[in-house]
């Protein structure tokens, strides 16, 4: 099997609470290749976020990595050193996070901060690092850059600040770009174009892309492959088209069909996921997603399926559909 | 349609520009707030006064030589007492020393102490305070714990200790009564209360998003302290030192009149008030001279210090 640009397996991170410790990222397993671009879906909670920041091993105390590999070209971030990971953060991979807002510092001028990883990675003096933050500033289609570089990020809009962040993530040309729900804090139509902006990024650098989201339509829209997550585990994944079409586990299914139509019938009522996500510290036992899955059957109260392959592409964790039965077809 | 064709040439021959559709230019915090302190007349007026008394505290060598044409130790037993003459514009004092080269070259340990004092108690303040909220944990309960007893301990009783062991050998250095020392060892005695400043708003800072970014692009610890974090409390700081520099002058004042600061024949506002409260009824001028300029310097330093605050304080605005 040929080497993947990134490999997660296993990956589980803890936050101890007073109350328990909470499993936030349980069994995590997922891979990406050179250039491709990866959804990552799931409500609030599900561990999208914890993934990615155990990935750039970002995690905020007193969350930890309890165990599980996570295979950068080979190399196993899980161990790495903290100059180490240094090292491969912002040069290697890169982050865009949800905020634009307030995810650049107040007091510095946005070329500069734009120019910060070059001068980190690439030791670029104060000049040649504005000068390639300009371009870089540029290309992500921001006007006059040479004047808006001069600015501080209150002078800029959101949009405009998050272009500014996606001009900083590219700057060092990384493999690996991770954009946890960078549209999120937008208006519709400035998440469009950044989303766009996105888009073109993958294409024209070859970046390899994660897309962290909850909004299904955005991952329709970009990525090849998608992953869904659930009470931190992965419930499903496979490529966009066939996930989509062919949901193999209950609760994709029912996320896809709580997003509201336009055709459909007038007052009907938006159907919603019944209950609420499960409690990370003390889950229910067998499948998580048990108690509001429409389709249970006994073994599921029980026993946790694995995450195995259903159907020729997609992989789901789930005792009906591994039985071989059609969600689609079972309710109509 | 005439009218219509002007319309779009002109639309087309504006350039886009983005200064045109700011309401005013692009302003720094930095810039801002200079112009806030500058707008402030009271405070700059005070600030000029604090410049001129610096201006002389610095020049006091030059002063002497060729203003008053006498040094501050010089001894003239012949002239003591003397009132006010050309030779000695504010008399002389109980050893016919010149007052006013005495007053000149008195600033230069009341000022520098002051100055002085304050950068180093925001230097180690800040790098307390700074490790403290930044890094948590352990080092932050040990840090502030001992800044809890630091502060717990009243401060004049500790100058009193440290200074009455004075002089003090300590490796190849003596720690003598001389301005220098003395602006250290207050400083080590008062930086807890900025230490706390500090770590509280490195706590709030530190938990903004843009660290998490920073440190996404791969900077290290010491990089986010000392370039991302340290601009954003340093408003804070400044806010802490505006009015520490009057501060420090009233209490290095006190030192010296209890005679455990600069020791005579070195001259101090402090120490002349001490020596003159001897001929308090004789030779009044004596203690008022040094008395109206330790009020001069502490008022300028304080209503400065008020205009710095207003016009740095982000919670202000």
């Amino acid at each position: 099997m040929a080497e993947h640009l990134l490999e997660v397996r296993d990956l589980h991170t803890v936050f101890p609470t007073k109350d328990g410790l909470v499993k936030a990222v349980d069994g995590v397993s997922f891979h990406l290749d050179p250039g491709e671009t990866l959804g990552i879906v799931g409500e609030s909670g599900s561990g999208k976020s914890v993934t990615v920041l155990s990935v750039m091993r970002l995690l905020q105390r007193p969350g930890r990595i309890a165990g599980g590999q996570i295979l950068y070209k080979g190399r196993d971030l899980v161990k790495a050193s903290d100059p180490e990971m240094q090292e491969i953060r912002g040069e290697e991979i890169a982050m865009i996070f949800q905020d634009p807002m307030t995810s650049l510092n107040p007091v510095f001028k946005t070329g500069w901060q734009v120019g910060e990883p070059l001068r980190l990675h690439k030791n670029f003096d104060a000049k040649k690092a504005l000068k390639e933050a300009i371009g870089y500033l540029q290309k992500v289609g921001i006007p006059e850059p040479d004047k808006r570089a001069e600015q501080y990020p209150h002078e800029f809009s959101g949009g405009m600040r998050q272009r500014a962040m996606i001009a900083m993530g590219l700057s060092t040309s990384p493999d690996v770009l991770i954009a946890d729900e960078p549209t999120t804090a937008l208006d519709v139509t400035i998440q469009a174009q950044i989303l766009d902006l996105l888009r073109k990024v993958n294409h024209d650098f070859g970046t390899a892309t994660i897309l962290i989201t909850h909004n299904l339509g955005v991952v329709a829209g970009m990525c090849e492959r998608v992953m869904v997550m659930y009470a931190g585990k992965v419930a499903e994944q496979g490529p966009t088209a066939d996930v989509f079409a062919n949901p193999k586990h209950p609760y994709t299914w029912s996320l896809l069909r709580s997003i509201p139509r336009l055709d459909a019938e007038e007052h009907e009522p938006l159907r919603a996921i019944e209950g609420l996500p499960p409690d990370l510290i003390n889950p229910p036992g067998g499948c998580p997603f048990h108690p509001r899955c429409a389709f249970r059957i006994d073994r599921c109260v029980r026993e946790m399926p694995p995450l195995q392959p259903v159907g020729p592409t997609q992989m789901a964790s789930c005792w009906v559909t591994q039985a071989g039965r059609d969600l689609n077809e079972a309710v109509s | 349609m005439a009218v219509d064709q002007t319309t779009i040439t002109q639309l087309e021959g504006t350039p886009v520009s983005y200064e045109g559709g700011l309401a005013r230019p692009a302003q720094s915090y930095w810039s801002e707030s200079w112009e806030r302190l500058r707008g402030s007349t009271f405070g700059m007026f005070f600030g000029g006064v604090l410049v001129v008394l610096a201006v002389i505290a610095i020049t006091a060598p030059l002063f002497a030589n060729f203003v008053t044409h006498v040094q501050p130790t010089s001894v003239d037993l012949s002239n003591n007492f003397a009132g006010f003459s050309r030779a000695h514009p504010l008399g002389t004092d109980e050893l016919g020393r010149d007052t006013l080269t005495r007053l000149v070259y008195a600033a230069r340990v009341s000022l520098g102490v002051g100055f002085l004092t304050v950068a180093i108690y925001l230097l180690i303040g800040g790098t307390v305070g700074i490790s403290a909220g930044f890094y948590g944990g352990w080092l932050d309960d040990i840090l502030m714990r001992f800044v809890d007893i630091l502060l717990a301990i009243p401060t004049i009783y500790l100058l009193i200790m440290i200074t009455s062991m004075l002089p003090l050998p300590l490796g190849p250095i003596t720690i003598r009564h001389d301005a220098f020392s003395l602006s250290f060892i207050i400083a080590i005695t008062v930086w807890g209360t900025v230490a706390r400043l500090v770590r509280g708003e490195t706590l709030t800072v530190k938990n903004r998003d843009f660290i998490l970014a920073t440190r996404s692009i791969g900077a290290s610890n010491l990089r986010l302290m000392s370039r991302h974090l340290l601009p954003n409390v340093l408003p804070v700081m400044i806010v802490a030192a505006s009015l520490g520099v009057g501060q420090i002058i009233l209490l290095e004042a006190a030192l010296d009149f209890v005679g455990l600061g600069v020791q005579p024949p070195t001259a101090s506002w402090g120490n002349m008030l001490l020596n003159a409260q001897t001929y308090f009824y004789h030779s009044t001028w004596l203690v008022i001279f040094p008395g109206v300029c330790i009020v001069l310097a502490v008022l300028s330093a304080n209503i400065f210090g008020n205009a710095v605050r207003d016009a740095f304080d982000p919670r202000l605005k």
